[in-house]
């Protein structure tokens, strides 16, 4: 693997299950055992009804563009070469949302509400991404 | 209601601000220095009678209260410093109101100073986007990973949640920053002066897409400060009182982004239909919009004075974009807004440099550029503090 220039995620004693999930091709955010919620980021309680009981929970991946923007002034070495490149919010159909690129479609073919769907994205041996791609189905 | 009834009970004494400019290559604290000197001068006030002083933003990129007051030679009862965000200003002014109605301080300087001269480009995000890196992510959205970096970046998000959801465009937008630079040609402190076209705000370089470089703010070197002090003790003062009759402290939590109202749906926000109804600094200074002469906002990005339109109820969600056209907001419109030039124009002086403004104008002190009469002016910001003054 090319060496990865890219900045790397802040890992923390209270996000690390979530980088480790997608480590295993899963999308795992933490919904609360009391009320139901699942949020993003990571929190040490459930930011509704403050419970801790909570598990993390395998999500579909799924979801809907509720924002993006289109970066065409470099800031980033390792985005240099993609530049004009698109950052995306994805609204998870599970209520959370997460910040992302979109794969697989021109930045000109980027609508909001379009369906999209999580591409597991292993960008070195220790690391992956959830990045979305429309969705197929 | 509070039994610690704040209105007209303190005021602005002295304003003042140092040169602004992209290359002074004068330090922070010596911007600083130069501001508070001026401030003081304005008020009649000798340092001796400074005795407290609230920063926002500080060092790295600014001056801290702790280096500044030593190095000045100052003897302060009470000092006080918010984080390097530019949203802090209104805090710092109704902080120091509490303090010298409690008899903490008499005078308290509330001042932001900064110097970018000697910062490469780009100069916020990118490999020193500390910011991004923090525990849960950037203020502004910012998540390094994804290549999202940039207090800009999150203003275009908000931006293209906005045009999506009310079918707004860049186009429209482009009223706010040629409104500014209007006001920007008739202020000999702003940085930038030639006039624009919606033409050229349109021909401008996009930065983060939907967001041009016309839409951004510029960064420069500058300080600028107030005095608060108790209206009593303004009164005998040199120049008229600038009394603080409204205030409106910063939400927070779950439904809150920097740049957004609750109810865009941006970040973890929910989604609805947000209703400014009357927001609290209006109850608190007894006045409506009708007697607001000129609104003044942080337009750090040019969506963020639509933002703020909305959200204190001037008009209702996704019609900013119609509000700001055919010179409403510019000078001898229905509500001037930023007459010096703001962010956009004058300098991005932390939001500092538009209280000073706002204080010359409720002093008939601005020349070309005053509005005749002001009587009722608000500083109004997309994250949902203010603050109400009057003369
Ligand atoms: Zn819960």
């Amino acid at each position: 693997m090319a060496q990865y220039l890219k900045p790397l995620p802040t890992i923390t004693p209270l996000n690390q299950p979530y980088w480790d999930s997608l480590r295993r091709h899963e999308l795992r955010m933490q919904r609360c055992d009391k009320c139901a919620r699942v949020w993003y980021p990571p929190s040490p309680l459930c930011p509704r009804c403050w419970s801790r009981q909570f598990s993390w929970t395998p999500l579909s991946g799924r979801g809907r563009v509720s924002s993006w923007v289109v970066f065409h002034q470099p800031y980033f070495k390792g985005f240099e070469s993609e530049i004009p490149y698109n950052v995306a919010e994805v609204e998870l159909d599970e209520g959370p949302r997460l910040m992302t690129n979109l794969v697989g479609i021109a930045n000109h073919d980027i609508r909001a509400g379009m369906r999209v769907e999580v591409v597991y994205d292993d960008v070195t041996a220790d690391l992956t991404l959830a990045r979305f791609k429309p969705s197929t189905s | 209601m509070a039994s610690f009834d704040l209105k007209d009970k303190t005021a602005i004494a002295g304003a003042g601000s140092s040169p602004f400019g992209r290359k002074l290559h004068r330090s922070p604290i010596d911007l600083a220095a130069e501001a508070i000197a001026n401030a003081l001068d304005d008020a009649g006030l000798g340092r001796d009678q400074l005795d407290g002083m609230i920063v926002s933003f500080g060092s790295p990129l600014g001056a801290d209260v702790d280096t500044i007051a030593p190095l000045l030679g100052l003897k302060l009862r009470a000092y006080s410093q918010t984080w390097a965000h530019g949203r802090f200003t209104a805090s710092c002014i109704q902080w120091a109101s509490m303090m010298v109605c409690a008899g903490l301080a008499n005078a308290v300087a509330c001042l932001g100073s900064w110097s970018l001269s000697h910062i490469r480009r780009p100069k916020f995000g990118g490999a020193g986007d500390r910011e991004g890196a923090r525990e849960a992510g950037g203020g502004h959205g910012e998540d390094p990973v994804f290549g999202m970096t940039s207090p800009g970046a999150g203003a275009a998000l908000v931006a293209r949640r906005y045009f999506e959801r009310y079918g707004a465009n860049s186009r429209q937008l482009a009223s706010v920053p040629v409104a500014f630079r209007k006001h920007a040609a008739l202020n000999p402190n702003a940085i930038m002066r030639a006039p624009i076209t919606v033409d050229d705000h349109q021909a401008s370089r996009l930065v983060c897409e939907p967001l041009r470089l016309l839409d951004y703010c510029l960064v420069n070197d500058g300080a600028a400060c107030v005095i608060v002090t108790t209206a009593e003790r303004a009164r005998d003062l040199r120049k008229p009182p600038v009394y603080i009759s409204g205030m409106q402290p910063l939400p927070g939590g779950a439904e809150e982004f920097i740049w957004s109202y609750p109810g865009l749906g941006v970040a973890q926000q929910s989604v609805f239909d947000y209703d400014a109804g009357v927001q609290p600094v209006y109850r608190m200074a007894g006045v409506t919009h009708k007697d607001i002469d000129a609104l003044f906002t942080y337009d750090a990005f040019s969506i963020l004075a639509w933002i703020a339109l909305e959200r204190f109820g001037f008009c209702k969600p996704g019609e900013a974009a119609a509000f700001t056209q055919d010179g409403r907001i510019e000078l001898g419109g229905e509500l001037p807004m930023n007459t010096n030039g703001g962010l956009l124009s004058e300098g991005h002086i932390l939001g500092w440099a538009h209280q000073v403004e706002i204080v010359r104008q409720l002093r008939g002190e601005c020349g070309p550029r005053q509005i005749r009469g002001a009587e009722v002016i608000q500083w109004a910001n997309c994250y949902g503090d203010s603050m109400i003054y009057r003369n």
